[in-house]
């Protein structure tokens, strides 16, 4: 049981009232900490403007996280995030020797 | 006769050894704005600087970061 360090962005609807963030995000993650894993730290940037338009969104609100899982749960995280509709655009990566 | 030319590629330093940065990381937009033309385009390793492995770190950085959309894929400037 090797847990992995991985870094998660998700870019979330900026419709999102800004205090729902912190709340659902912890919903999201629960799978996490349901699981072997953690948490380790949530970073929420807040709005940004985007780039480039995402679903006819000019800005979207940002958040980092920081947590230790399993590879099988990182990947049902994204897949979970993916899923729900408030969510723009997710990204997961390894964060490498630590 | 003319006389060859002989170009001596003046050595330019490191940006990232000036910046002091250690880890290139597609968070770090306003370090990779350094790396991309204004119409957001990577630069070539030639302009920018950077060793071969640096170089390929900024590339893939800037890629994540134009996936999450905090640099642009291309920008309509001119």
């Amino acid at each position: 049981m090797s847990l992995r360090h991985y870094e998660l962005m998700v870019i979330l609807d900026p419709e999102v009232e800004e205090r729902t963030v912190a709340p659902s995000l912890e919903k999201y993650l629960s799978v996490v900490s349901q699981s072997d894993g953690k948490v380790d730290n949530v970073d929420i940037w807040g709005r940004r403007r985007l780039a480039y338009e995402i679903n006819k969104r000019a800005e979207g609100i940002y958040a980092v996280v920081d947590f230790h899982a399993t590879p099988a749960v990182a990947q049902e995280l994204d897949r979970q995030l993916g899923l729900n509709e408030a969510v723009l655009r997710t990204k997961v990566l390894r964060i490498e020797n630590d | 006769m003319a006389k060859a030319v002989v170009r001596k590629p003046k050595k330019k330093q490191n940006p990232l050894k000036v910046a002091k940065v250690e880890r290139i990381d597609y968070k770090d937009t306003a370090l990779l704005r350094k790396f991309i033309s204004d119409r957001g385009k990577i630069r070539a390793r030639r302009v920018t600087g950077v060793t071969v492995q640096e170089q390929r770190a900024i590339a893939r950085a800037v890629k994540n970061a134009r996936e999450m959309a905090l640099l642009p894929y291309s920008s309509s400037a001119r």
